[in-house]
């Protein structure tokens, strides 16, 4: 019961991040956008910079987090995972459906993966790789 | 975030004459050119895989199957399946965007590689790259 629960809150703060993920954040979502998001690494290098600049601190962090549904075929599941793998970019699992996923990012089609590639205000990707 | 679509990276060709075949990354575009607006890298690739070759065989034999038919192709990133494997073979000043315009500069090209590529399974390192993908 009490694993039950714990899933049940951090479920709705993953919905949470995502939403602010999704006002103030970078983000591209369905299977070959986040495929040529992993593949490409020009966005992060240039913020890095960036960043670099502003902060004068260097950032090693995985700055990338893919989320991937539950009911995503596991062909492309294994494929996204592989793939992010080889990006060191972290993988999500996201437990609900696509049509879950799509509600909590505020559309009303479904979604089957995504790729947030800056997080804006949230710090979903601080606080997700100790879930995964 | 790390970038993998690198020189010398193996990848398998997922679409073309090509698909299934095990390739090396021998110059990526990420960007694309003018003709090409999309991510794409020319790939090097074996077109004819080795034959086993066991130790029982005849120098003959072992000669005869230990031949590698090599191609150079033009790829989009979508049409590529990367692998954590790598093959470092020096291949840029064989190949090059220009060798791929002429059919003789091509021939030329690949008959280098093939070479390279006929060294490089003959010493038996990289033993994936030079086995077939079963499908």
């Amino acid at each position: 019961m009490v694993a039950a629960k714990k899933t049940k809150k951090t479920h709705e703060s993953i919905n949470n991040r995502l939403a602010l993920v999704m006002k103030s954040g970078r983000y591209t979502l369905g299977y070959k956008t986040v495929l040529k998001s992993l593949r490409n690494s020009k966005d992060l290098e240039e913020m890095n910079l960036l960043l670099v600049f502003k902060s004068k601190t260097l950032i090693g962090e995985v700055r990338k987090l893919v989320i991937i549904a539950n009911n995503c075929p596991p062909l492309r599941k294994s494929e996204i995972e592989y793939y992010a793998m080889l990006a060191k970019v972290g993988v999500h699992h996201y437990n609900g459906n696509n049509v879950d996923l799509g509600t909590a990012c505020g559309k009303y089609f479904r979604v089957c993966c995504l790729s947030i590639i800056d997080p804006g205000d949230s710090d979903i990707i601080k606080s997700m790789p100790s879930d995964h | 975030m790390v970038k993998f679509l690198k020189p010398n990276k193996a990848v398998i060709l997922l679409q073309g004459r090509f698909a299934g075949r095990k390739a090396v990354i021998v110059r990526s575009f990420d960007d694309g050119t003018r003709d090409r607006p999309y991510g794409h890298c020319l790939v090097s690739g074996i077109s004819k895989y080795p034959a086993k070759v066991i130790k029982k065989d005849s120098a003959k034999k072992t000669a005869k199957n230990s031949r590698v038919k090599a191609f150079m192709k033009v790829v989009n990133y979508s049409h590529l399946m990367p692998t954590r494997y790598t093959l470092d073979v020096d291949l840029k000043d064989v190949v090059s965007p220009d060798s791929l315009v002429t059919k003789d500069k091509k021939v030329t090209a690949a008959k280098e590689i093939k070479k390279r590529f006929e060294e490089r399974f003959k010493t038996g390192k990289n033993r994936w790259f030079f086995s077939k993908l079963r499908f």
